[in-house]
């Protein structure tokens, strides 16, 4: 185990177990907030785990979101919240592993694309199978779980995300991820079976958003295709990770608090300026800092190291 | 002390007195919190409908002094939020209305799945709300004993569709609804009071929310050739399905739209010659009585635009509601709530009284554009003016 890995599960650990506290310790709103601001980690860290190292643009998130939202629809009543949020997970992993053997060889603004046709395609798909067999598009939930158990639950989900996403990244699977972001096709001459490797990442990615949609969606209690496949869910996700900076684990988890805190503000304070405000940080980021905040803390980084000559590549 | 010392500190006295008395003397404001879609898909429903009415009431009700809460004057504070159209951020943000900020009161979101959403809270934290923008059986049958929906259910505003159409003997019908919780239970309202009154549907046809094309759906209508159409739509369909009607020349004796054809956009959007003899669901206009003028004239004078004709003279009657239940019982949440439930009221729209969490007071009505002005034409004893059947040629 490498040092980094060691350390992020220790600060994993830690943050688990100071953030459990919260129901307990926070106002009824700072819970809500916290719980609004791990979902995005937890969405963010799961689309950077695929996405960050193969540089593939998957606008899928909200589909997944959506996906996991419908298992709990349709499930929760019968099946414990227990039982659903990992079925939700599980769906959705499964989508993605079906159409992600369909979809992957498409790159770029192609792959964007038909990732966001998808959201689409099921959100239509599953309106028109309520419909046709159940004579009803909306489902109300009835029996959901108390605030703090959604809380815990996504925090759970949350942690699992980091943690997953550093156990790839030091594994073989992670090298090969990254080895189809440098250059696919010399990944392949190397023995990589890059198609393999990218319906699973791919497919683990799914499995988290789909958990978090399972496990958020009972706060909604009215459930419709409109509301669970929002693609603004997936829009604020990549927005995140890329504000971050999408190839580090750290860019994509502190860009999630950043981000979430500062609409929040914005909203409360300045109702009216602060789709202008993120409008305008969106640009400042894409054009002076491509590779996300994370870019400001490895120049940092880089300069204090030169004298040392420290030949260790930068991490966050 | 000499002399003059005493008096400066006399003099500093009276001014202080003087400026804290005021203060004293006014009574803290009667804090009042909602969230509302000022952004996003919801924003233009929620703008024409809901929020205005809130801030007329509150501007009104300042100007006059502020509301008597048990014989003290208290001037109203409206908190209003914009929950960007998402559930997750109103949910988040009624919270932080009940909760950390301690409103006195809330008044609640727009759209059926928003007021969905927002019902476990009121329950948790005993705020009753009154929504004007909720409709559904569903939402009854959740049995919260702080949601007070106000407007008519869809199978009441179905069955005096129905009643209306068997009155002026109309025998066929082609439909078409959106694929919604309020197209799905509409449509089956009205397949059973059609049948009722022995009414034939020749095609019922449904269609996603946001279709941009009805033109098929509409000319195979045509070539049917029903005595009515009715249109169980959404605003942005409500606009589509006039302009492709007038286009095809498709013009039954009886057209009928549902959500959007009371808002006065429509009217001005499509021109007062297109939309003349389109019925549509509404509950009221400025005609219906001496009050009503006033507060359409209000409402124009406040926003520079007129209220439109379902949801916010519903809106408006559960503000009044509201002030009735504060000036009465003060504000215990619980009172009011009791006060709400157990009252009969007088209102914009008429009397309104809740049995079983349903207002049962407001019949459902159709409504008629008639030179500029949706007329009530049903039932009778509602009616400004008659009806116009059949309607006259697109125009």
């Amino acid at each position: 185990m490498s040092d980094w890995l060691r350390q992020v599960l220790i600060a994993a650990a830690l943050a688990g177990a100071a953030l459990a506290t919260a129901p307990w310790v926070l106002g009824e709103f700072e819970v809500s907030l916290a719980l609004t601001i791990l979902m995005y980690v937890g969405l963010a860290v799961s689309w950077a785990l695929f996405c960050g190292p193969t540089l593939y643009l998957s606008l899928a998130t909200s589909a997944f979101f959506g996906i996991g939202a419908y298992v709990t629809a349709w499930g929760l009543g019968t099946l414990p919240y227990a039982v659903v949020v990992p079925l939700g997970g599980l769906a959705a992993a499964a989508f993605a592993a079906l159409v992600g053997a369909a979809v992957l060889h498409l790159r770029g603004a192609y792959f964007a694309v038909i990732t966001f046709g998808l959201g689409e395609l099921v959100r239509h798909a599953i309106a028109y199978f309520e419909k046709s067999y159940f004579m009803t598009v909306g489902r109300v939930l009835t029996d959901t779980p108390e605030k703090t158990t959604v809380y815990l639950t996504v925090l759970a989900i949350a942690l699992a995300a980091v943690i997953a996403y550093a156990l790839v990244r030091e594994s073989r699977f992670g090298l090969a991820l990254g080895g189809i972001g440098a250059d696919e096709q010399r990944a392949q001459t190397l023995g990589v079976n890059t198609r393999a490797v990218k319906v699973a990442g791919f497919t683990l990615s799914a499995l988290f958003a789909g958990m978090l949609g399972a496990a958020i969606a009972v706060r909604w209690i009215y459930l419709d295709p409109p509301t669970v496949f929002n693609p603004f869910i997936g829009f604020q996700t990549v927005l995140i990770a890329m504000l971050g900076g999408a190839h580090t684990l750290l860019g994509p988890i502190v860009s999630a608090v950043v981000f979430s805190l500062f609409t929040e503000f914005l909203r409360l304070r300045f109702p009216y300026a602060y789709l202008l405000v993120l409008g305008t940080l969106l640009i400042i980021v894409v054009l002076y800092l491509p590779r996300g905040f994370a870019q400001l803390w490895e120049g940092w980084r880089a300069r204090r190291d030169r004298p040392a000559r420290a030949a260790e590549s930068p991490r966050a | 002390m000499n002399i003059p010392h005493a008096v400066k500190r006399l003099v500093l006295a009276a001014l202080a007195v003087a400026t804290v008395a005021p203060a004293l003397a006014q009574e803290p404001p009667v804090r009042i919190g909602y969230a509302i879609s000022r952004s996003g898909p919801f924003a233009a429903g929620a703008q024409t409908t809901q929020e205005p009415n809130y801030i007329l009431w509150a501007d009104q009700v300042n100007a006059a002094g502020g509301l008597n809460v048990q014989g003290k004057r208290r001037k109203i504070e409206l908190v209003g939020i914009d929950d960007r159209s998402e559930v997750e951020t109103m949910v988040r943000t009624v919270e932080k209305l009940m909760t950390s900020d301690k409103m006195d009161l809330v008044l609640p979101p727009w759209g059926t799945g928003m007021n969905f959403a927002v019902m476990p809270l009121l329950a948790k934290y005993g705020y009753p709300v009154i929504a004007p923008t909720a409709t559904g059986r569903r939402l009854i049958e959740m049995k919260n004993p702080f949601f007070f929906p106000i407007l008519q259910q869809p199978d009441t505003i179905m069955r005096a569709l129905a009643e209306m159409l068997a009155a002026r003997g109309v025998k066929t019908v082609a439909a078409i609804y959106v694929d919604e919780l309020f197209g799905l239970e509409n449509i089956s309202a009205l397949e059973a009071a059609l049948k009722a009154k022995g009414i034939r549907i020749l095609e019922k046809k449904s269609y996603p929310i946001g279709v941009k094309d009805l033109a098929a759906v509409l000319n195979e209508f045509k070539s049917l050739n029903p005595d009515a159409f009715i249109g169980v739509t959404y605003p942005p369909d409500t606009f589509l399905v006039t302009g492709q009607a007038k286009q095809l020349g498709f013009n039954p004796k009886i057209f009928y739209t549902a959500v959007g054809a009371a808002f006065p956009v429509y009217r001005d959007k499509m021109g007062v010659a297109t939309v003349e003899g389109v019925m549509g669901i509404g509950s009221w206009n400025s005609k219906a009585s001496p009050a009503s003028k006033v507060y359409f004239d209000a409402h124009v004078a406040k926003f520079q635009k007129e209220p439109d004709r379902w949801g916010s003279p519903h809106a408006w009657a559960g503000m009044q509601i509201l002030q009735a239940a504060i000036e009465k019982v003060g504000l215990d949440r619980k009172a009011i709530r009791d006060y709400i439930a157990n009252t009969e009221h007088d209102t914009l729209i008429g009397k309104v009284r809740w049995r079983d969490g349903e207002n049962v007071s407001t019949p459902g009505m159709v409504l008629q554009w008639q030179k500029g002005e949706f007329e009530v034409i049903w039932p009778p004893d509602r009616a400004t003016a008659q009806p116009i059947i059949p309607k006259p040629e697109w125009k």
